[in-house]
């Protein structure tokens, strides 16, 4: 039985009966135990899901009717909320939370059938892009297990790409579907802002985060988004889905439809095999009929400083939750005061956490915010303003995923303000609450590079078109590990 | 990197300013040095802010009214949350004194 399939080729499988949903839930977890001690995906694995799977083929033996996943093995980053389950965000912070609650994605996973394989591995708290900051220790990149997957979705990106599961569900706040994905090979969403609700997602920044998946195909991407959009009313951000069904017409291709290629994510500092790439990719999406012309985005220059103040400033007002008062870690109260017993229990945060927390204390500070924040919320909203111009006369913008190609763990941990950068290409995405999706597209020295397609708010059908299009136009090696 | 631009590091960030800092944000560090490099370098990143030419943007807000949010009704949960906590009493949150 293979394990290198699509979501939709399993689904498939198991309703034609050539899948056995205990047979590949068996060999799922035996890949893990071969292959995980070496990519570092999972927090914790669910070794108890055989039981599940067993009952959904006696289901489908007796001809009930089993929900449209079918047992399907997906990973969740763990930052989002399983009922029962530790969650931890990765920090030593939450090493013994037990969420009480589902996650309304989950809620929604688990009417169809999911089968939950385990928490994946993230930037502790989801603050990182490349896995390394996860109080665990970091993810591999199982393409090469000397370099970073991206992050902080890094666990969940490696888990899809090296066969440990099918699909995974990740969370975005400036990239963090989009650049693991690019970096292991493997399709990453960031939906339209809403499109997805957020309730039952550990907040990191909760005005451009979004939850999202990370699949093998974009059918993949549009069947898992048909199950977990819409609106919810434990999330006040949430829009309607307006009942669509992101994959049928999915083959409609791009004929026709203007493309802009941003010129500031594809200028200086760009690796030359991604550029290349890129080129390729365009040149690629011009012979299915596309018309593609370079754009200009001037804010995309102050888009990561307008980003990391933002996030600073919210993560610094979420993390203040933390008090080990209510969940937290074994640390008794007495003998301490009330304030020097949380200064003394958030000790427990990773030096990364601990570095955005005193920029979120600093860039909002009395005398600091008018020169900081304000500057970064007219930023986000000037940057909203160019790319809604751009959407009047084009479909589609197109940029590489990622400037760079994956680089080696711990290249790049001692250095924050090179490690901001490599978040440039996506961020847009996030401060503007556009939908923008990663597709993988070539190999540079055995290493994935990802292209990215954005489109108008809620245009998330047509990208999807569109990225299908593009993706139906290569076809990548497998991952060797 | 493309898209970046350049920028003249300005500002000072000082072992006494963490100190406050995290004083204000209740986190215990005993080294204020090792985050002074490293927030000094974030913080004059973001200097670049300035030359974006946006001082005389407006900021729109967007209005949401009550009546678009969720009614504020109890939802009885099913389990009992105070069993979940490490320091209850009864069915208060234990916690250390504020004096």
């Amino acid at each position: 039985m293979k394990l290198n399939i699509s979501a939709l080729e399993y689904i498939q499988g198991v309703q034609n009966g050539s899948i056995s949903v205990e047979d590949f839930i068996a060999r799922t977890l035996e890949r893990i135990k071969d292959v995980d001690d070496k990519i570092h995906a999972f927090l914790h694995v669910n070794t108890n899901i055989l039981g599940e799977a067993k009952n959904i083929d006696k289901k489908i033996k007796a001809g009930e009717k089993v929900g449209a996943c079918a047992g399907m093995p997906i990973s969740i980053k763990d930052n989002i909320c399983l009922k029962d389950t530790k969650t931890t965000c990765a920090s030593k912070i939450l090493h013994d939370f037990v969420a009480p609650y589902d996650a309304t994605v989950i809620s929604k996973l688990k009417k169809e059938d999911v089968l939950f394989v385990g928490k994946a591995n993230l930037d502790e708290f989801a603050m990182g892009l490349t896995t390394e900051f996860s109080a665990y220790g970091p993810s591999k990149n199982p393409w090469n297990l000397e370099y970073v997957p991206g992050g902080s979705s890094g666990g969940s990106a490696a888990s899809v790409s090296s066969f440990e599961c099918i699909a995974s569900l990740g969370s975005d706040t400036g990239g963090s579907v989009r650049n693991p994905a690019s970096f292991c090979g493997v399709v990453g969403y960031k939906p339209t802002y809403g499109l997805i609700s957020r309730f039952g997602l550990i907040s990191y920044a909760n005005s451009i985060e979004q939850i999202g998946p990370i699949t093998r195909t974009v059918k993949d991407t549009a069947f898992m988004l048909n199950i977990i959009s819409g609106q919810d009313p434990n999330d006040n951000t949430t829009v309607t889905n307006s009942e669509q069904d992101f994959l049928a017409e999915i083959d409609a291709g791009v004929e026709g439809k203007k493309i802009g290629i941003i010129k500031e994510m594809i200028g200086e500092g760009i690796d030359s095999s991604v550029l290349s790439a890129t080129k390729d990719a365009i040149s690629k999406l011009e012979g299915l009929g596309a018309i593609c012309e370079e754009i200009s985005l001037d804010m995309v220059k102050y888009s990561v400083a307008a980003y990391y103040t933002i996030t600073a400033t919210e993560a610094g007002s979420n993390l203040a939750r933390y008090d080990n008062l209510r969940y937290g870690y074994e640390f008794p109260v007495e003998g301490y005061e009330f304030n020097s017993y949380i200064a003394k229990a958030r000790t427990k945060f990773g030096p990364e956490v601990t570095r955005r927390m005193i920029l979120g204390g600093f860039v909002p500070a009395s005398g600091h915010a008018g020169k900081y924040f304000l500057k970064a919320l007219k930023i986000k909203q000037k940057l909203t303003e160019e790319i809604n111009q751009k959407f009047k006369e084009y479909d589609y913008l197109i940029a590489p995923t990622v400037p760079i190609l994956p680089f080696k763990i711990g290249e790049k941990i001692d250095d924050p303000v090179s490690l901001f950068l490599v978040d440039i290409n996506t961020v847009t995405a996030n401060l503007t609450g556009k939908p923008a999706i990663s597709i993988p597209f070539a190999m540079s020295k055995g290493l994935p590079i990802g292209i990215q397609l954005l489109a108008d708010t809620m245009q998330d059908k047509p990208l999807l078109q569109a990225a299908h299009a593009l993706e139906s136009t290569v076809r990548l090696p497998e991952v060797p590990i | 990197m493309c898209g970046q631009v350049d920028y003249i590091g300005e500002f000072m960030v000082t072992e006494e300013e963490i100190k406050k800092v995290a004083q204000a944000m209740k986190i215990d560090i005993h080294d204020h040095k090792e985050f002074v490099e490293k927030v000094h370098a974030m913080i004059n990143y973001f200097e670049i802010l300035d030359s974006a030419g946006v001082d005389d943007e407006e900021i729109v807000m967007q209005d949401l009214p009550l009546s678009k949010l969720r009614e504020d009704k109890h939802i009885p949960f099913e389990d009992s949350l105070i069993d979940k906590l490490k320091n209850y009493k009864g069915t208060y949150v234990r916690a250390p004194k504020m004096m």
